[in-house]
């Protein structure tokens, strides 16, 4: 046992100091240096051999130089799927980067996606749509995004473990980045649960296909039902313009009415609606309570007070209006 | 003494391991820190110090209360295998919690699970006698006989469940599956329809979705074809609404209809095929079969429905999508991109009687207009697209493109049973084509370091057919206006002959690196054509979009950002209008009314980050906002002087501001590397005078004056501080 103990003991001392030469032998200035090895992806070598954990920036709340490492962290980092790429598959070989001598900043890499790149877009997407074509990515050269030049990487972060535009919290923080008018709309008292987290700008549009406002259904309509299918009708009275298109009265990224509608009653009606009965009455508020409906098409929901099923009605009620949606 | 040894003993043995072995331990955790999956949970409490029904419309945080902070984020991944496991959970002490849990052997096979909850509170308060709220039957109260005063909240909530299933069964060819379940229970400010009165909707429905997907993919080739199901089910059809102390009844009781069960079975195939990496072509294909065919339930109620009318509806709507696309790079400079597409949404619903309310007549008044069908809409539009960009230098681009949009509606005709002409029913005039062209220029400078941009020029015309007139209710001319009758006259926004002129302006400005600006600028302007036989209708429309951004980061460790955005939208409009104390007007003047509504946004953004010290960090934002909206209308005044305006109505409709302040600040305090404490405050400050639900003296709205008596209250100024604190947990 004290044989051991000894042995121990000197092993310690041994190993200190050649671990200090361990680290000796791995600086600047060691003479040998062994071939780098694969960090996470099958032939990264290339690039983290000087692109390794000492240059890597560590995450920081500003996150202005990302790190190049967390791609680990992400499925083009799960290297046991044999499709994953490698560094090079994207920012392509780059030899004059990769063979740069001398202590000057090095030529750039041949594909690069940031801020301030050389790279067309074209190219940069190709990088990406060299394995995601297919599916929900087909439609993407005919799509808005890509004939203005928005390149995957101008709202994806690639490396990053947590793709801002991939999470429910923060996607719509990306989507804001050029879309202003929607940035102001969202924040008004009548609107879908965006800032709340609950819906993402993907919960309606898909950036990646060619749909008419790059919505996910084929029209409006569509995509308003796959949460409002109540509305889908038909209704034994339709009402025009709700089988038409659900943009022609609301505006679905907000407004200052309630129910995302554009205009108010009556205003919003007597844009299609002229007349010569109250329907055509002049818009204001009543005085005290009643029931005349010719005082009541601006208070409270303003015609629909009495228009109650505006959207389609069922009712087969022996009614000279029953088609008037009131009931 | 032996304690002393036995100490020595592991000491020296965990030194000889350290020293061996901590090099490459340590640079294995310090890699590993940046390559492995990350996990996160964190748990606290947080208090909000007043109720916020508006600002808690959709947070789960409405009332004044305590709530529990309840969020995790678990990622594991095996290595060796690429399987994932996932935990992701959001709001678990809130109404509107969440919770997703995926397994995923990445390239291989993967199952979701997902819960999720959304609640929608209104954010007004209803202080009412009407019985029977959330149910089918409702009683109105009556002053004889008054029913107990409530103060009651409305809302809905939305539970839904989803399913995902993906396997890959070849190479380059995946499955997916995707089920959601939705049901949507709660009540929703409704009216009684036959009155002004207050009415409830009861809701208790269920939605849900199914799309199976079968994905091919090769370097060339794409496809992707499937089932996309939907389904609408409702419990609720009909609503009773009776007068206290009378039977329900058909004589004595309105009754509302309700929106029924429906469900579509669409069929779809995308493909895309490149022919060379520059040149592509997609086709995408889908036929859609929707129906309704469920019992009517107003059948049921003897005596409400014409005798030998139909028991459903049999609604049938068959859409069809074939859309074809192509784009080419034909030489390096060149982009070009043409698109076609035929969207034709057939509602096959066989047109039928419904009402006739009396059996005299359908079609010449006093007697006439009493007869309704139902009236399928139909939509046929071609679109052909084609645009090309030319990269005039490294950094410019010019794109210019068409657009051509041919519409066909079908536009159903009631009268004499379909003998054409002026159309009984409707009380809108219709086009049965109706077209739009598009041109759009735009110039780009982009893929330089310190200045980017656009300006876009768009430029459309809508027009169509001569319009199919109505002989509906509302639009008699022996009331001054004369033939073709008021109803007539006027240009349905949505398809009304319309010129639109687009300006958009976008610059990025980084001066350097640390500094950016963006700057945004758009006007629209809409110009609506009338001729002198079809005055009436929205006349002008403009908008203004202006927003500024700038961000400055000062140092390593801390960045500020700002942002300002106005924008401004106006609508003229012109109508002719009734003498709001009765149905027809009395005069033989044409009177007129014109409005001019103007929408205006101010808003401002404040944000700073910065770490303290290495151990806290700590954000701010600022968010303010003022939105006003004007109700200008000029009346026609008579030459006696008056505007016959009813009595106990004013015409006078004071501009409506909505503001909102919010403070929020955050700051985390790193205990240790796998820990964090996080404080949250927020102050809030929502004010509005909206006048919605006020009469014009400013007091609360209330229904009726014999029956019901409900009052609804907006609350108009709702200042609330909430103070949260979260102890967060982080691993791998």
């Amino acid at each position: 046992m004290k044989t051991l103990r000894q042995f121990l003991a000197v092993t310690a001392c041994v190993g200190m100091f050649f671990s200090g030469a361990v680290v000796a032998a791995d600086s600047p200035t060691a003479t040998t240096k062994e071939a780098p090895k694969d960090l996470i992806l099958k032939g990264d070598a290339k690039c983290t051999g000087c692109h390794d954990e000492a240059d890597d920036s560590k995450p920081t709340m500003l996150d202005l130089r990302p790190s190049v490492l967390a791609i680990g962290k992400t499925k083009h980092g799960t290297v046991a799927d044999s499709r994953t790429p490698t560094c090079t598959d994207c920012h392509g070989e780059s030899e004059k980067h990769v063979k740069h001598k001398g202590s000057d900043k090095p030529p750039k890499a041949d594909r690069t996606f940031g801020k301030n790149t050389k790279t067309s877009p074209e190219a940069r997407n190709d990088a990406c749509l060299s394995c995601h074509q297919g599916g929900k990515h087909m439609n993407w050269q005919s799509s808005v995004h890509a004939s203005r030049d928005v390149t995957c990487t101008a709202c994806h972060k690639v490396h990053a473990a947590h793709d801002k535009v991939r999470e429910k919290a923060t996607q719509a923080e990306v989507c804001f980045t050029c879309h202003k008018e929607q940035r102001a709309q969202v924040n008004r008292p009548s609107h879908h649960p965006i800032i709340e987290g609950k819906m993402t700008c993907t919960s309606c549009h898909d950036l990646h296909g060619d749909n008419p406002k790059s919505l996910t259904k084929a029209s409006l309509n569509d995509t308003c039902y796959t949460c409002h299918m109540e509305k889908r009708g038909p209704f034994v009275h339709n009402h025009q313009p709700v089988t038409e298109d659900c943009g022609i009265c609301h505006n679905p990224h907000g407004t200052t009415i309630a129910n995302l509608l554009k205009s108010r009653p009556p205003f919003l009606c007597q844009e299609c609606h002229n007349h010569d009965s109250h329907p055509g009455q002049v818009a204001g508020l009543p005085t005290a309570a009643t029931t005349g409906s010719s005082t009541l098409g601006t208070v409270g929901r303003g015609c629909l007070n009495c228009h109650t099923n505006i959207h389609g009605g069922n009712s087969t009620q022996n009614s000279a209006t029953a088609g008037r949606f009131r009931r | 003494m032996n304690a002393i040894q036995q100490t020595f003993r592991l000491t020296t043995t965990a030194a000889a391991l350290l020293a061996i072995f901590g090099p490459a331990l340590a640079d294995d955790a310090e890699v590993n820190e940046l390559i492995k999956p990350e996990s996160s949970v964190s748990i606290g409490v947080g208090n909000w110090s007043a109720d916020r029904p508006q600002q808690g419309i959709y947070d789960g945080m409405r009332d004044k209360d305590a709530y529990g902070l309840l969020d995790a984020d678990i990622v594991k991944r095996d290595d060796a295998t690429g399987t994932w496991m996932k935990l992701k959970a959001s709001n678990l002490g809130l109404d509107n919690r969440e919770i997703k849990g995926e397994y995923l052997r990445q390239g291989n096979f993967g199952i979701t699970l997902d819960y999720n909850r959304i609640s929608r509170d209104n954010p007004n308060t209803f202080t009412t006698r009407l019985q029977g709220i959330g149910t089918t039957t409702q009683t109105v109260s009556t002053a004889a006989l008054p029913g107990p005063l409530q103060t009651v909240s409305l809302g809905t909530v939305r539970e839904g469940i989803g399913l995902g299933i993906y396997k890959n069964l070849l190479p380059g060819l995946d499955f997916t599956l995707s089920f959601k379940n939705e049901e949507k229970t709660g009540t929703r400010h409704w009216g009684r329809g036959g009155a002004p009165e207050f009415a409830v909707e009861p809701i208790n429905s269920t939605i849900r979705q199914v799309e199976g997907t079968l994905s091919y993919s090769s370097k060339k080739l794409q496809l992707s074809g499937g089932y996309y199901g939907s389904w609408y089910d409702t419990k609720n059809t009909l609503v009773a609404m009776t007068n206290a102390g009378l039977p329900v009844s058909n004589a004595n009781t309105t009754y509302l209809s309700l929106p029924l069960d429906n469900q579509a079975h669409q069929l779809f195939l995308n493909g895309g095929y490149s022919f060379t990496p520059t040149t592509r072509a997609t086709v995408k294909l889908a036929y859609t079969h929707a129906t309704q065919d469920e019992h009517l339930p107003t059948q049921d109620v003897a005596g409400l429905s014409l005798a030998g009318s139909p028991q459903s509806l049999k609604g049938e709507v068959n859409t069809t999508l074939v859309q074809l696309g192509l784009t080419s790079r034909p030489i390096k400079d060149l982009s070009l991109l043409a698109n076609f597409r035929y969207f034709d949404v057939q509602d096959e619903t066989p047109v039928a009687r419904f009402v006739q309310g009396n059996p005299l007549s359908c079609v010449t008044p006093p007697n006439g207009n009493q007869c309704v069908d139902n009236t399928p809409f139909s939509y046929k539009t071609l679109t052909g697209k084609l645009e090309g960009t030319y990269r005039l230098t490294d950094v410019y681009r010019l794109t210019a493109g068409v657009e051509e949009r041919r519409q066909d509606r079908a536009v159903p005709v009631s009268n004499s049973l379909g003998a054409g002409g002026a159309d009984n029913q409707r009380v809108v005039p219709m086009r049965s084509k109706v077209d739009e062209t598009t041109w759009r220029l735009e110039l780009r400078r982009s893929m330089s370091e310190t200045l980017n941009g656009s300006l876009a020029y768009l430029f459309s015309q809508r027009t169509g057919s001569s319009y199919l007139t109505v002989a509906g209710p509302g639009n008699s001319t022996t009331n001054g206006i004369g033939a073709p009758g008021p109803g007539n006259m006027i240009n349905p926004l949505n398809i009304a002959d319309r010129e639109r002129n687009k300006l958009r302006f976008a610059l990025d400005w980084t001066p350097v690196e640390s500094l950016a600006f963006q700057l945004n600028v758009e006007q629209a302007i809409d110009d609506y054509e009338h001729g002198p036989d079809r005055p009436y209708g929205l006349t002008d429309g403009t908008s203004q979009l202006f927003s500024f951004d700038a961000s400055y980061t000062m140092s390593e460790k801390w960045q500020v950002n700002a942002w300002y955005a106005y924008d401004h939208s106006r609508a003229k409009q012109r109508n002719s209008r009734a003498n709001n104390g009765g149905d027809r007007l009395v005069v033989a003047d044409v009177l007129d009314k014109r409005y001019d509504l103007q929408d205006t946004g101010n808003s401002l953004g404040i944000g700073v980050r910065g770490e303290v010290t290495p151990r806290v960090k700590m954000g701010a934002d600022l968010q303010w906002s003022r939105n006003v909206s004007k109700y200008d209308q000029g009346l026609t005044v008579l030459a006696a002087g008056t505007q016959l305006l009813p009595a106990g109505f004013s015409s006078d409709l004071p501009n409506i501001e909505n503001k909102l302040l919010r403070l929020s600040f955050f700051s985390t305090y790193a205990l240790n590397k796998s820990s964090d404490l996080r404080v949250d405050l927020i102050h809030e400050r929502w004010q509005t005078d909206d006048w919605s639900w006020s009469f014009a003296n400013g007091t609360a709205f209330s229904y009726g004056t014999t029956t019901d008596g409900t009052t609804v209250t907006a609350n108009p100024k709702q200042n609330a501080t909430f103070v949260g604190l979260r102890y967060v947990y982080k691993f791998q």
